[in-house]
């Protein structure tokens, strides 16, 4: 039966038997599995998050052209007179749907003693216009490790174990300078994938800002953090042509892997 | 922003990389480029010839001076991706050029520009503007005077050359000149008609519902938000952001004022947001520049005037500056270096670099720095901002990748998702398959401020709505996909007022009805055996989950039914089991499979049910229909089979096929699945098999 499509199926299994994983799910497991190895623990926050842990502890103020970098869906409320406080008695802002799983990172460093490594996947949503390539709703992975002694070796070290695990021995990763106001130096990492090199990554080594408001002393500890959308990895991973394949809930898609 | 090669070059005396190298070094060690584009030749293929086959040396004498009217305008344009970082000093050609002097180590030359900061005259109509600066928060720096005796509309060749190359329109002399500058060095210029400014230059916080004509005829209501430049007779422009009409320059202007100014990022950026009104020069303020600019925008402003006006008069300046900028000191240990980037860092090495960005170091190699960073640098504050300096400069390709140390720490469990993972496992072995759909739908609590389209306004409050819409869409497909009862899962965020809760749907839809078997006890019981699976967490498995699984909520509709479960309320009462680890989830490398498309047009099914003696089995059947459909050349348009019924009878056995056609590129007709039918009729014949 080898001259048929793929997707024909073999006589006698009942196809009910067993479903199928949506291809996000298995591309966060898959990518997990590696970072698990590694000693990463999973942590995630809200969808609906605020301001302050979206934008303001991440060195994204208010009236800064960084926040031009997002397109942002805010929730439509009257700003209330009693903002509502954080754990240190910070004002949270304003209510969004979260843009960045970089918003976890102040919500763990609150609660967690170093050192750390955290690993977030997280359904995020950017304020733009869809086509084959851009959804108003994806999935991110984000990663934060906080140790002593970290440096951009290190994190370079970590993605190349990972996407050499994802893609193949023969991936190869590259770093470009660029700008995330929540990291220093930032860092934009481009990954080969059939001879092509793709824009996948952004990373950085935490910045000290953000490692103070999340109330560690960056005089002790450093880290890294990076993120990347799943959607892309999952559509390079399965041949996937339009990404909002991945969100009209069809069976036809799905049930192929 | 966009960059011109041939504008670049005047800042060299030597020849600079071509365009697609520069573009290179801009992305490896700058910021993104976003493209190059070759403009202004005829004939690119020579031009492309000239820039490359030349040897350096022999364009060398063309190659750094401004073009001549009657010059080739061939230019290469490198549109550069400036990130808020380097958008304090970038948004110029003298800062680019600055990153090519700091890439290439080639320096940059002595421009030549004249001083112009003295007056030509002080008597007669020329006089010294009076400039007050009301809130000095916002406005930090103002410098003002008076032009006499200049025509406006003289523009000159090169300069509106360079302007249109970077896709700027040519205005008039005055305003090109301003708009050049403005590209030249970063700094936003403006120039007013000065016979129409009546008394005192005052910058102020607008009045309430103060209003004012803008340069495009739109009037504009301000608030006290805002900030205006203003004289006695009412606002002359919107600080930083756009000129009035009152003062416009027009042809027939005689005198101007001529504005260098510094304002507020925040402030300018509120106003330009507000009122939707991004220009260049906003868009330099908001990022933040140096006052200390200010001087060097009004000079090189003068000296471009006075090219294009031989006879211009320029009077006194007026310079206010309340509170002098700093230079930012650092101290700096270069040891750092090396332990922030991981690779070992000659200081030397690091110190040329800082040097040729202007920075003035001092310490030796074994002691800290103190490094004095240029005015114009206000993304350089802190010691990691240095590291990626040198960083990006040495290039990041010289750092080898490490693993961090191993680590003993066991990882810990997130219950909520070792929950739903477990549940992923559980549901899928069940035979349901896990969607994601849309959290932005037609109606909820919590709505969005600009929504992209009317039905994606509010985030969803429950699953099930689109649960229930997803299995129905999928039902029609039922024979593509080769099922007979369609079952989806999802679990997601559903949000109120209170807030946002993790909850999991089920849908089901039975397109084939099964004798006795109803929707509702579909998921009933394969909520009976996810609750087995969720029991084995702990001993301590509360009534409330029993309950919750127990009596699901089942909503149904026609052949459909569908049901939501929170999974925070199961996770409340129940309790991990002691030990666990994601191991035991037992996650799977993902599918191998590669994605084929889906066909836009409709599919036809046939079944196709015989008779044979009891020796033959289903696979020798298939063989046969595959020969059939083989000598129709239409064995793509196969895209789904199955055996859906079996049954023996007096020695012999039934075997019923089902079969899907599609085609991916046109709507198959009736006749042609026929014409496929009768191939496999024929064989069928041939091999004395009986189609019922």
């Amino acid at each position: 039966m080898s001259d048929l499509p793929k997707s024909v199926r073999i006589i006698g299994m009942k196809p009910e038997q067993i479903g199928h994983l949506h291809p996000i799910t298995q591309t966060i497991r898959e990518i997990y599995s590696i970072f698990y190895d590694m000693g990463f623990e999973v942590a995630q926050g809200p969808e609906l998050e605020y301001e302050y842990y979206n934008f303001d502890a991440l060195n994204i103020p208010a009236d800064h052209p960084s926040r031009d970098m997002q397109d942002t869906f805010w929730v439509k409320e009257n700003v209330s007179k009693n903002p509502t406080k954080g754990p240190l008695g910070q004002n949270l802002g304003k209510r969004l749907l979260t843009t960045q799983t970089s918003a976890v990172q102040i919500r763990f460093m609150e609660t967690h003693k170093p050192p750390f490594r955290v690993f977030v996947p997280g359904k995020i949503f950017r304020n733009e216009a869809t086509d084959a390539t851009h959804e108003s709703q994806f999935y991110q992975i984000e990663g934060l490790l906080v140790e002593k002694n970290v440096s951009l070796a290190h994190l370079k070290g970590t993605l190349e174990h990972v996407f050499k695990k994802l893609f193949g021995e023969e991936c190869e990763i590259r770093f470009r300078p660029s700008y995330f106001p929540f990291v220093e130096p930032g860092i934009e990492i481009d990954i080969k994938w059939k001879d092509r090199w793709l824009e996948v990554i952004g990373a950085g080594l935490v910045h000290p800002e953000v490692l103070c408001i999340g109330g560690l002393n960056p005089e002790e500890w450093q880290g890294f953090a990076f993120a990347f959308g799943v959607d892309r990895i999952a559509m390079l991973k399965f041949g996937i042509d339009d990404i909002r394949f991945l969100y009209n809930g069809d069976l036809r898609l799905i049930n192929q892997f | 922003m966009k960059i011109s090669r041939n504008w670049l070059k005047n800042y060299f005396d030597k020849p600079i990389p071509d365009a697609n190298k520069l573009a290179e070094f801009f992305t490896f060690h700058s910021f993104e480029v976003e493209g190059v584009e070759e403009i202004g030749n005829e004939s690119p293929a020579v031009s492309l010839l000239v820039e490359t086959a030349l040897p350096r040396s022999l364009c060398s004498s063309e190659d750094c001076s401004r073009p001549s009217d009657t010059a080739s305008i061939a230019d290469f344009i490198i549109d550069v991706k400036v990130l808020p970082d380097r958008a304090h000093y970038c948004l110029s050609h003298k800062g680019i050029a600055g990153e090519v002097s700091v890439l290439t180590g080639q320096a940059i030359k002595d421009l030549k520009i004249p001083d112009m900061l003295e007056a030509t005259t002080e008597v007669g109509p020329m006089y010294k503007p009076s400039i007050i600066i009301q809130d000095r928060k916002f406005c930090r720096r103002y410098m003002g005077r008076y032009v006499e005796n200049i025509t406006v509309n003289q523009s000159l060749e090169w300069m509106k050359r360079f302007l249109e190359a970077i896709g700027q329109r040519s205005i008039s002399g005055i305003v090109d000149a301003t708009n050049f500058c403005m590209f030249d060095i970063g700094q936003p210029l403006h120039a007013f008609d000065a016979d129409k400014i009546k008394g005192v230059i005052v910058v102020r916080p607008a009045k309430a519902s103060e209003k004012m004509i803008l340069l495009d005829g739109t009037e504009i209501t301000l608030t006290t938000d805002d900030s205006v430049i203003a004289d006695d007779a009412g606002p002359l422009a919107i600080a930083g952001v756009k000129g009035g009409k009152r003062a416009e320059v027009t042809s027939s202007t005689k005198r101007i004022f001529m504005e260098s100014a510094n304002f507020n990022p925040t402030a300018v950026r509120r106003t330009s947001t507000k009122y939707n009104l991004r220009s260049e020069s906003s868009k330099r303020y908001e990022n933040e520049i140096t006052p200390e600019l200010v001087s060097l925008g009004m000079n090189n402003i003068c000296a471009l005037i006075k090219e294009m006006n031989p006879e211009a008069k320029f009077g006194p300046i007026v310079d206010v500056y309340p509170v002098k900028a700093k230079q930012t000191v650092i101290d700096f240990d270069p040891a750092y270096i090396e332990k922030r980037l991981g690779v070992k860092f000659p200081f030397d090495e690091a110190k040329s670099i800082l040097e040729r960005m202007g920075i003035i170091i001092k310490g030796g190699d074994t002691s800290r720095w103190k490094l004095t960073i240029p005015f114009d640098r206000l993304d350089l504050t802190i010691r990691e901002d240095i590291v990626e300096e040198i960083g990006r400069v040495y290039g990041y390709e010289h750092i080898k990748g490490i693993l961090p140390p191993k680590t003993n720490m066991p990882v810990e469990i997130l219950p909520i998702y070792y929950l739903s993972e477990m549940i992923r496992n559980n549901l899928v072995a069940q035979g349901f398959s896990e969607v994601s759909l849309y959290t932005l739908v037609e109606k909820g609590d919590i709505e969005t401020a600009k929504p992209l389209a009317r039905d994606k306004a509010f985030a969803r409050k429950n699953l099930v709505d689109s649960t229930m819409t997803c299995v129905e869409k999928n039902a029609l497909n039922a024979d593509l996909l080769g099922l007979q009862t369609i079952k989806v899962f999802e679990i997601g965020k559903v949000f109120s007022k209170e807030g946002e809760r993790l909850v999991l749907s089920l849908g089901v839809a039975q397109v084939k009805k099964i004798k006795g078997v109803k929707n509702e006890s579909i998921l009933v019981d394969a909520l009976k055996t996810l609750k087995e699976n969720i029991s084995l967490f702990g001993n301590e498995t509360k009534d409330s989950v029993v309950d919750i699984i127990d009596n699901p909520k089942i909503i149904t509709k026609g052949n459909h039914a569908v049901c939501e479960i929170d999974l925070e309320e199961i996770l409340k009462s129940i309790k991990l089991p002691a030990g666990a680890s994601y191991k035991d989830l037992n996650f799977m490398p993902s599918s191998s499979n590669h994605y084929e498309k889906i066909s836009l047009y409709p599919f036809i099914v046939r079944d196709i049910a015989v008779f044979v003696p009891e020796s033959i089995q289903a696979l020798n059947v298939w063989e046969s229909i595959k020969k059939g459909i083989g000598a129709t050349n239409a064995k793509e348009l196969l895209v789904r089979h199955s055996l859906f019924d079996t049954f023996k009878k007096e020695g012999k056995v039934s075997y019923a096929f089902r079969l899907v056609f599609q085609s991916l590129e046109r709507t198959l007709t009736d006749e042609e699945a026929n014409a496929i039918m009768e191939k496999i009729y024929e064989v069928m014949k041939d091999k004395e098999w009986e189609v019922r």
